[in-house]
């Protein structure tokens, strides 16, 4: 087979042009709703630092969607110290939630069982009827993203919209409303997911991993600075 | 913010000072209970439900675990579901782990204090419950005393295990370096028992009226001594484990103790009030002195302030510095 270079330009640009179109079209319609018939899923999350502009519409988005009360919130998006000398400033932006850890330590210390792991999407969530409110669970999160909800006194926290959104077979609330697309959701079981081809392509980290909890929230790192 | 308040409130806290109340109680419970089966199994001799020591652990000992677990109950952010923690268990959760413990030491402990006062508790109840109901009690105290070995061995086992059980509840905290510490279980044994042995002194001599030249009052103060050097050689190990490991590890370790409100708590009130004066006093005083009630009454007080303040220092300086 012959392969001229203009044949090959024209081809590369003819795939760029339909699979980021594609791409686009099945972000807007996909969903992700938790089927029972179909296999396990792995839900994560990648927070793009180097897109994100710390607007902190997702905190907003999500309060609205999962009623979060005031004075609490599921995601926090944290600012650093300005990073340079004016005119060129910068931040570092990122957020901080829960990580849906394959190894749970709130899961391993609820004393009910009222912190668990949803085995059919790997979604760290609770039963707030099992809860009694001992913030066993509070103390023992390493990323301390777990609170009191003050209305109905159980730990809470981000559990992907798993009840609101997802539900309704949509992207979580921070993602949809992300303006920058610095939020990448999907199934990494899910070899050609969205979540899995930024994870493959991009250099990420994840928060913490030397304690084994094995977190699902990956990070593309702010490109200035040391990552802490 | 003053010092004072943001010694007591920041956001990595979560436990608060109740919790070390209760650490405390559930500690002294259990360390009055290993005083008190050592006594009545190698020191007393006669009934011991005539020593002042064993009436003193016989109050205090469920005192200490009923109040401690009362005070726990009202802790919880929903004080009325307290009793799913008692129906849903979770194997891999110390506290769950540590709810059953409590259940079974709880029932331990009544039936051997009910098998030691048997007489005095069924002339005290008589006419007061049915008769039925104490016959059928009597019966049953008397039909164990066969197995009275067996019984004060597992309460012995189930009171190490509850002494230790207070530090392993904090030890599985993989957030703060300076509680996810080895050591901490054993450092909550010994400080257990030094309480336990505070409280027996304090309430068998001065309430109870034990003769303070007793045997089991001189066993008592012979043992508080190692226990205490014990307790200091764990806190040095302690501090020194973190310091020597790095990283937050070493940074919680200076957090602590390196200067500010809970490092002068730590020095003054744990290691100086509550540890190096009463060894000095202990050893530099006359045994006419060591055995006035004032002098009981002091020095158990100074111990048990130090226990409770070391409780409170290791709950709340613990959680200052987040992995």
């Amino acid at each position: 087979m012959k392969c001229s270079r203009r044949n090959f330009l024209t081809g590369t640009g003819a795939v760029i042009f339909t699979t980021g179109g594609v791409g686009l079209s099945v972000l807007s319609t996909q969903t992700v709703a938790a089927d029972e018939a179909s296999p396990a899923k792995r839900y994560g999350m990648v927070h793009d630092e180097t897109a994100c502009i710390g607007c902190t519409a997702c905190t907003d988005a999500c309060r609205e969607v999962n009623k979060v009360p005031e004075g609490v919130s599921r995601l926090e998006i944290l600012r650093s110290d300005p990073q340079g000398e004016y005119p060129d400033v910068t931040y570092r932006f990122t957020r901080k939630s829960c990580q849906h850890c394959e190894n749970p330590p709130c899961v391993y210390v609820c004393p009910t069982g009222a912190a668990y792991k949803d085995e059919q999407t790997g979604i760290i969530d609770v039963h707030k009827e099992k809860c009694v409110g001992c913030g066993y669970c509070l103390a023992a999160c390493p990323y301390q993203v777990r609170f009191f909800n003050p209305e109905d006194h159980s730990a809470d926290k981000c559990n992907f919209c798993r009840d609101t959104n997802l539900a309704e077979g949509k992207q979580p609330a921070c993602v949809e409303s992300c303006p920058t697309k610095a939020l990448i959701f999907g199934d990494l079981n899910d070899p050609s997911s969205d979540v899995n081809q930024v994870i493959e392509n991009k250099v990420v980290y994840r928060d913490k991993v030397q304690l084994g909890t094995k977190p699902k929230l990956y990070k593309v790192p702010h490109q200035k600075g040391e990552i802490s | 913010m003053s010092g004072f308040d943001s010694a007591f409130q920041f956001d990595s806290l979560v436990w608060d000072w109740i919790i070390a109340v209760y650490l405390f109680l559930a500690g002294m419970s259990a360390g009055a209970v290993m005083i008190a089966l050592y006594l009545k199994r190698r020191v007393i001799e006669g009934d011991p439900a005539n020593n002042g020591i064993m009436k003193a652990m016989a109050w205090l000992a469920p005192f200490g675990i009923i109040s401690g677990l009362t005070i726990l109950i009202f802790h919880l952010t929903k004080p009325l579901s307290f009793w799913k923690i008692m129906i849903f268990f979770n194997p891999t959760s110390v506290m769950s782990m540590g709810v059953i413990l409590f259940q079974v030491y709880m029932v331990v402990l009544f039936i051997w204090i009910g098998m030691i006062f048997r007489a005095p508790l069924m002339n005290w109840f008589d006419g007061k419950l049915p008769d039925g109901l104490l016959n059928w009690a009597d019966g049953l105290l008397i039909k164990l005393k066969n197995s009275s070995n067996t019984i004060e061995l597992f309460l012995g086992f189930l009171a190490i295990i509850l002494a230790a059980y207070t530090g392993f509840l904090l030890s599985a905290l993989k957030t703060y370096p300076m509680l996810n510490n080895p050591v901490l279980p054993i450092l909550f044994l010994f400080s257990s028992i030094s309480s336990g042995v505070a409280a027996c002194l304090m309430f068998g001599v001065l309430v109870f009226k034990e003769p303070a030249s007793s045997p089991s009052v001189s066993w008592v103060h012979y043992i508080e001594r190692p226990v205490v050097m014990f307790e200091l050689f764990v806190l040095v190990t302690f501090f020194t484990g973190l310091i020597f490991s790095g990283g937050q590890n070493e940074v919680a370790a200076w957090n602590a103790i390196g200067g500010g409100f809970w490092s002068n708590w730590f020095w003054f009130g744990v290691v100086l009030v509550g540890m190096v004066v009463p060894l000095v006093l202990n050893s530099i005083t006359s045994k006419q002195t060591r055995h006035s009630g004032g002098y009981i009454f002091v020095v158990t007080l100074l111990s048990l302030a130090g226990v409770l303040m070391l409780r409170t220092f290791i709950l709340y300086a613990g959680q200052m510095t987040v992995v």
